[in-house]
């Protein structure tokens, strides 16, 4: 292989390992902003939250295995909470997505504050486990073995999501619920612990992403700020609730950060929002978007 | 002729005597150049950034203008260290005669939260609630400028350890209250190149944070090369947000560029991320920069990976010097949190901030008064000794600071860290070579 393929090559597993992280932070938000409708703006403070956690786990433990087990669990019992105590009472209150707007911004800000006084300001750094560190050879390419464990850790969860969600009982009553939650209350179903579970399940997601970044991030108090943002992008270009739709946007828009750094690095910050603003324009429900 | 002799006799013991007292303070004796003077350092045990108060009474009041909230906390936090640890020992030592009296040194937090409007905020505050003497700061051109010109409307002195803007003390930006310690963009792409000068390489990408720092950055380093690598080749240029994410793309790029070396002007995070993708896909490649000493960052890159890094600062403070072991002895007790590997040595932007404080304060008691007029009058073109006994002149047409500066090459293993590569010979790079030329565009300095 030429090394201009080479360099080709690397540009597109960058953006494939790039676009499935986006689509491990953006799926739990899929959840909760696309199927839900909740306007969850600290889903990028939950994926910086488990970032710490894992330092922590790590710390104790020296396993970054139980941090990935743990870490994001912890983030998942947080999800719980904010969604009976506080979210709850917001959507209670009839202002609509405007008090679940400003509580989660709170909450986000909160939580940004509390990594502060727990853990520092400094940034803090995980290595890469020893199992996964090294490269590998992919056609004469050197690969890190670390950025394809995360390609395949998204797949993973996406087709344990996909299961879970199209294939169980479980996942009809889910769908079910987000649909139309007054029928399916009327058929004995408890909607509110459904949607507090869904909540839950979509921050354990944000927590799954948060521990897979670590190692290739410092992790300090703003981690959470761009990576929320750009998984919003993903959830409003893939679709209001569609799984495949955000993958395919978390794919598309991976690969257009890299070669936009490669072909067009001057515009390439602006790509990612100036395709959102297109498909807003012609298509407001997103891609492959259910609902509206 | 008798008397003739004595009368010489008391005045050399006069002088003597007055030198040795003027030895508490923070300048050297009389008769030796005036400066900085490790020994004169008073006891610094028990001292802790975290339980530092404030003394009581008439005081000289400094506003610490920092972030001490919002991402960029860790940057107040270290500000806040080097602050406290200068005003601990200047009131250790009894602090400072201005007014007829001895004064302490009180610290105030005027919280930037890295924002200009916060900012703008937190300097009226300072000065009109609080009643500073001087206004410290801070990281950031954009928000300097804000406290450039509100130093000037109230008539605060007004010191600037964290901004590196070339352009801060030229044309109508420039103020008499505003001095400028810290080194510029010009002396830094000035430094990086004369070092190379003496280096191999000569194949250079440019990888750099997208805003004004970062252009300006690059343009003094490609400046540099120009006038004292000429050979050189500028093989990448690239601009990546702030705190960006994946820096395996500008990476690819690197690679295939056949670049011997990345110059950079990022800063924590990305300093640290770009350093640690880089060596995650195998790429290692020497970084040269001027925020590469992020102990964290290096600890997570381990020694190999943080070897043969190329690292430029105003100042570089040598294992042996004086007040290296003071700090680092006082250090070993210090509570969260300031007890991390980032405080354990008096590094280059520790020191250089405290550099700066003990030359104001000397400045100060120089003046024998904290009035802003008196104080600028003794600052302006005074000759000053630093931290590790090298020449500082603040020129008085533009307030910036003539001197030497210096670069490293980390290798490991070496006297300061075990995980990581550091500091070891120090390549002093002098004045001559980095010194921006006197503005053109004020009537000061023609």
């Amino acid at each position: 292989m030429s090394p201009e393929t080479q360099m080709y090559l690397a540009q597109g597993i960058h953006g494939l390992a790039y676009g499935m992280l986006l689509f491990l932070v953006a799926s739990g938000l899929t959840l909760i902003f696309g199927m839900m409708g909740i306007l969850n703006i600290a889903h990028g403070a939950f994926f910086m939250l488990s970032a710490y956690l894992c330092v922590t786990v790590l710390g104790a433990t020296g396993s970054y295995w139980l941090s990935l087990l743990i870490a994001p669990l912890g983030v998942a019992l947080l999800g719980i909470l904010v969604e009976r105590f506080m979210l709850r009472r917001a959507q209670a209150s009839g202002m609509g997505h405007i008090a679940e707007l400003l509580l989660t911004l709170g909450v986000s800000l909160v939580l940004a504050e509390a990594v502060k006084l727990t853990w520092g300001t400094e940034g803090l750094q995980v290595n890469v486990p020893s199992a996964l560190a090294g490269l590998v050879n992919i056609a004469g390419l050197e690969y890190p073995i670390y950025r394809l464990f995360i390609i395949v850790l998204s797949l993973v969860v996406l087709a344990l999501l996909s299961l879970v969600l199209f294939k169980t009982r479980l996942g009809t009553i889910v769908r079910a619920a987000v649909s139309d939650p007054g029928m399916v209350s009327a058929l004995g179903v408890n909607t509110q612990i459904v949607f507090m579970l869904v909540f839950g399940l979509g921050s354990w997601m944000a927590g799954v992403a948060g521990v897979a970044a670590a190692p290739i991030l410092t992790v300090f108090p703003g981690l959470g700020d761009q990576i929320g943002m750009d998984a919003f992008v993903v959830v409003v270009v893939g679709g209001f609730g569609s799984l495949f739709g955000a993958l395919l946007a978390a794919l598309f828009l991976g690969e257009l950060n890299a070669f936009g750094i490669q072909f067009i690095p001057k515009l390439s910050p602006v790509l990612m929002f100036s395709f959102m603003a297109l498909v807003l324009a012609f298509k407001p429900t997103g891609l492959f978007g259910e609902r509206e | 002729m008798r008397v003739l002799q004595r009368t010489i006799w008391w005045g050399v013991a006069a002088t003597v005597l007055l030198g040795v007292t003027l030895g508490t303070g923070p300048a050297q004796a009389a008769g030796a150049a005036r400066g900085f003077n490790a020994s004169a350092v008073a006891d610094m045990t028990g001292f802790d950034p975290a339980k530092f108060e404030n003394p009581s009474g008439d005081v000289v009041k400094i506003g610490v203008l920092a972030p001490f909230s919002g991402d960029a906390a860790s940057v107040g936090q270290i500000y806040w260290a080097t602050g406290t640890w200068v005003a601990s020992d200047i009131n250790r030592r009894g602090g400072i005669t201005v007014d007829g009296k001895k004064k302490k040194i009180a610290l105030i937090k005027g919280d930037t939260m890295g924002k200009p409007a916060n900012t703008k905020q937190a300097v009226e505050k300072l000065c009109l609630q609080d009643k500073v003497d001087v206004l410290w700061g801070t990281a950031g051109s954009h928000l300097t400028a804000i406290i450039q010109a509100e130093a000037d409307k109230y008539k605060k002195l007004h010191l600037n350890s964290g901004s590196l803007s070339d352009t801060l003390m030229e044309g109508k930006a420039f103020t008499p209250y505003t001095f400028q310690h810290i080194w510029t963009t010009h002396s830094v792409g000035a430094t990086l190149a004369k070092f190379f000068a003496t280096r191999q390489e000569r194949k250079f990408y440019i990888l750099n944070q997208d805003y004004v720092f970062g252009h300006e950055l690059a343009e003094s380093f490609k400046a540099g090369l120009k006038k004292y690598v000429p050979d050189a080749q500028i093989v990448g240029e690239d601009f990546h947000p702030l705190f960006n994410k994946d820096f395996a793309p500008y990476l690819t790029k690197v690679k295939a560029s056949g670049a011997e070396m990345i110059f950079t002007g990022d800063w924590i995070p990305d300093s640290s991320n770009l350093l640690k993708q880089s060596r995650q896909m195998g790429i290692n490649l020497p970084v040269a920069g001027i925020f590469l000493d992020d102990i964290n960052g290096l600890i997570a890159v381990g020694p190999e990976g943080s070897k043969g890094l190329v690292f430029a600062s105003e100042l570089l403070i040598n294992f042996q010097d004086g007040i290296q072991h003071k700090w680092h002895e006082a250090w070993k007790t210090w509570a969260a949190p300031y007890n991390t590997p980032l405080y354990e040595w008096l590094g280059s932007t520790t020191g250089a901030y405290a550099e700066s404080l003990y030359w104001l304060l000397d400045a100060m008691e120089r003046a024998g008064s904290a009035d802003a007029e008196k104080v600028i009058k003794v600052w302006e073109g005074d000759e000053w000794t630093g931290l590790i006994g090298q020449k500082l002149t603040m020129r008085a047409c533009d307030h910036r600071v003539v001197r030497d500066t210096y670069v490293t090459e980390f290798v490991s293993p070496n006297k300061w860290y075990k995980d990581c590569a550091f500091m070891d010979k120090i390549t002093t790079i002098p004045a001559e070579f980095v010194t921006l030329p006197q503005p053109k565009d004020s009537s000061r300095c023609k």
